[in-house]
């Protein structure tokens, strides 16, 4: 039996230790990690438009990744008014940096409408017409989705789509992300009709009907389609002034 | 004689004892089939080759160095934490496994999400720390160790192997900079879906429920069992 | 009120952490030859795991998180005192109980140092951070969750228990037999994914 007063001293000793080593770690890790953070969106933005960088995103290395950004998007932060915001005002409402990508939709999307602010990223390319690529944001079958969706300079025609998830099943609803075949569907879509108004997109099980607005559900997925369909029109529902400009 | 001879050759030196530590883990007490420890995690990042290549060298290490370290601190443990000192070493490797993970390869990282913490309650380690890091010298614990870390590893090859093949028609398919931590450098083997020789197959989606990985686990056990029948009766 | 009920249905039945995630599968094979067994270790999760969440929820919230009282993001010593805090409220509970009642414990008491070890009891208090649970849901969340692990590991004991008298290949038996029947399990539980007990409470 050892004494309290060696129990204690050792898991202090010990205690002590791995706090120390790890906070080391932490610390000295803390930048890489976050730089991953942002590079890991910044290709999911870039997903949305591979058509038109013309390569395939995951083949770039991160350096490339950072050089298409900085040539050739211009990050933006609006106002559901479809006011585009300064840095310094997206920075006085507790987002350092004041980019796009500092934005968090988790909190932005709590907000009432009307306070919401909303990353917008803008792709000029060789051709000098500009894509607006928009975030999405909602909720899947298990956990939150979310994506971007690339719109041509007419700020209506879908140019590419782009989805991630947090926990979406397996093979049924996970294949918004894994299955190439079900983002490219969605490439020449409009999200207005014929007199302006917002339809958005709808993934609808049974097969697309209408051609311009209807993309095909992914099979055994109702309820994750059902939650990127209203993931769609919710998320654009607040670019819509911006949209409509 | 032939034995001295024989390690002679080997590049690490080693007693048939060690060697026994190091290779009975992979079939006759395979800690997943035969130990029946650390079946939760081997089940769920299994849908994939690549994950699992991950997670079983992060077990390995874990494994591994828990042992070691536990073996050196074995005569001065007091008693009666002994349970939460194993757990605060053991939950220190998997955060350094973490942080790191975090740091040089953040797409696996977001694939294998909170399985990388649960490794901490990975039965495995704390099995192995109880019944052999507690009573053995550190080199052979170690030794232990990597062999436990390489039978689960073997074990969640074999599932993810057939689960990824059969269920989405690829192998070892990932991007190049999630390549990059296994050190391999193409996209993937097969791929059935552009591969004009596989075009006829159609992937089978129980493969990629988790309830495929169970079904695999049963079928691994029944095959184990038949072909060495002294296992038949464990448990 | 309703949301409490919401996620305690949703953590028992439609996520279930065995049958949805595979969580705590070691001890749920290795404890459920018999239901009398499977009684016992399942009570005790229950118990052990609608203490812990709560606890981590508040550890998590008060100590670790950037606006806690001290102040700074110690996250990266989150495993380390999520899993302090899950050992030694077994062995409190474990001497508690020594205490109170010798008859409980010596039902229980073995399959109490097993849980420490039982990884849906840690898999519960991350998902309680990555889901970002209130307190309540957490409370809700531990005991629903405890609740669908109990009411799984008494289901497979039971089938395990008739498999006895069942004609099955030798090397199949036991474990092996036990995997095909949990994954059979698994599906027929995926027969409930999406439901959304909300519905049930809304008065609609």
């Amino acid at each position: 039996m050892n004494s309290s007063k060696y129990i204690i001293g050792f898991t202090a000793l010990l205690t002590a230790f791995v706090a120390l080593v790890l906070s080391l770690m932490y610390t000295g890790l803390k930048e890489k990690h976050k730089q991953n953070e942002l590079l890991f969106e910044k290709r999911a933005v870039l997903g949305a438009i591979q058509d038109k960088v013309g390569k395939n995103i995951a083949d770039l290395n991160d350096d490339e990744i950072l050089q298409i950004f900085n040539t050739n998007i211009k990050q933006l932060v609006l106002n559901t008014k479809g006011d585009v915001l300064n840095p310094q005002e997206v920075e006085k409402k507790g987002y350092k940096g004041g980019k796009a990508e500092n934005i968090d939709m988790k909190v932005e999307m709590k907000k009432p409408k009307d306070a919401r602010l909303l990353p917008l990223y803008v792709y000029k390319g060789k051709d000098g017409k500009e894509l607006y690529i928009t975030r999405l944001f909602g909720k899947g079958l298990w956990d939150e989705i979310s994506g971007y969706l690339a719109l041509s300079s007419d700020k209506n025609t879908v140019v590419g789509a782009s989805f991630d998830h947090k926990g979406e099943t397996p093979g049924m609803g996970a294949e918004m992300k894994d299955n190439p075949k079900f983002s490219a569907q969605f490439k020449g879509k409009t999200i207005f009709d014929k007199d302006g108004k917002l339809v958005s997109i709808n993934v609808r099980k049974g097969g697309a009907i209408n051609k311009n607005h209807d993309v095909d559900a992914i099979s055994g997925a109702t309820l994750t389609s059902n939650g990127i369909t209203n993931m769609l029109k919710s998320s654009l529902e607040n670019y819509y002034q911006y949209l409509k400009k | 004689m032939s034995e001295i001879k024989e390690s002679k050759k080997a590049l690490f030196p080693m007693t048939k004892k060690e060697r026994k530590l190091l290779f009975d883990p992979l079939n006759d007490n395979n800690p997943v089939t035969v130990q029946v420890l650390g079946i939760c995690s081997a089940l769920a990042v299994t849908s994939m080759l690549l994950p699992s290549i991950v997670m079983a060298i992060a077990v390995t290490f874990v494994v591994a160095f828990s042992n070691l370290a536990i073996s050196l601190l074995r005569n001065y443990i007091p008693k009666q934490v002994r349970m939460i000192v194993q757990l605060v070493v053991i939950a220190f490797l998997v955060t350094i496994v973490e942080l790191t993970l975090k740091a040089y390869s953040y797409p696996v990282y977001k694939q294998l999400s909170v399985f990388i913490g649960l490794i901490i309650t990975n039965c495995i380690v704390m099995g192995r720390l109880e019944a052999f890091a507690m009573a053995n010298k550190p080199w052979q614990s170690f030794l232990d160790g990597i062999g436990n870390g390489l039978g689960y590893g073997v074990i969640l090859i074999i599932i993810s192997f057939i689960r990824e093949l059969f269920g989405r028609g690829t192998l070892l398919s990932g991007t190049p900079i999630e390549m990059k931590i296994i050190g391999a450098s193409s996209d993937f083997w097969i791929d059935t879906t552009t591969n004009p020789y596989f075009g006829w197959y159609v992937n089978n989606n129980l493969m990629v429920l988790p309830a495929a990985a169970l079904f695999i686990m049963g079928l691994i056990i029944w095959y184990q069992r038949s072909k060495n029948e002294k296992l038949i009766g464990i448990s | 009120m309703e949301d409490f009920l919401n996620v305690f249905i949703k953590s028992a039945f439609v996520e279930n952490l065995v049958l949805s995630y595979f969580l705590g599968m070691c001890s749920y094979l290795a404890v459920s030859k018999s239901v009398k067994t499977a009684m016992g270790l399942g009570l005790a999760v229950i118990f052990v795991l609608g203490i812990t969440v709560p606890i981590n929820w508040l550890i998590n919230h008060y100590l670790l998180s950037e606006g806690g009282l001290l102040g700074m993001d110690l996250t990266f010593l989150r495993f380390i005192l999520f899993i302090a805090v899950i050992a030694s409220m077994v062995q409190l509970v474990e001497m508690v109980i020594e205490k109170m009642s010798p008859a409980l414990y010596n039902s229980l008491g073995i399959f109490l140092p097993l849980i420490t070890v039982n990884c849906a009891i840690l898999g519960a208090s991350l998902f309680m951070i990555s889901r970002e649970y209130n307190f309540s849901e957490s409370v809700a969340f531990g005991l629903g969750g405890g609740f669908g692990w109990f009411l799984a590991i008494i289901a497979i004991a039971a089938i395990r228990e008739k498999l006895k008298y069942s004609n099955i290949p030798a090397p199949l038996r036991g474990l092996g037999i036990a995997f095909i029947i949990t994954g059979l399990m698994g599906m027929a539980f995926m027969g409930l994914m999406g439901i959304d007990p909300a519905i049930f409470f809304s008065g609609k």
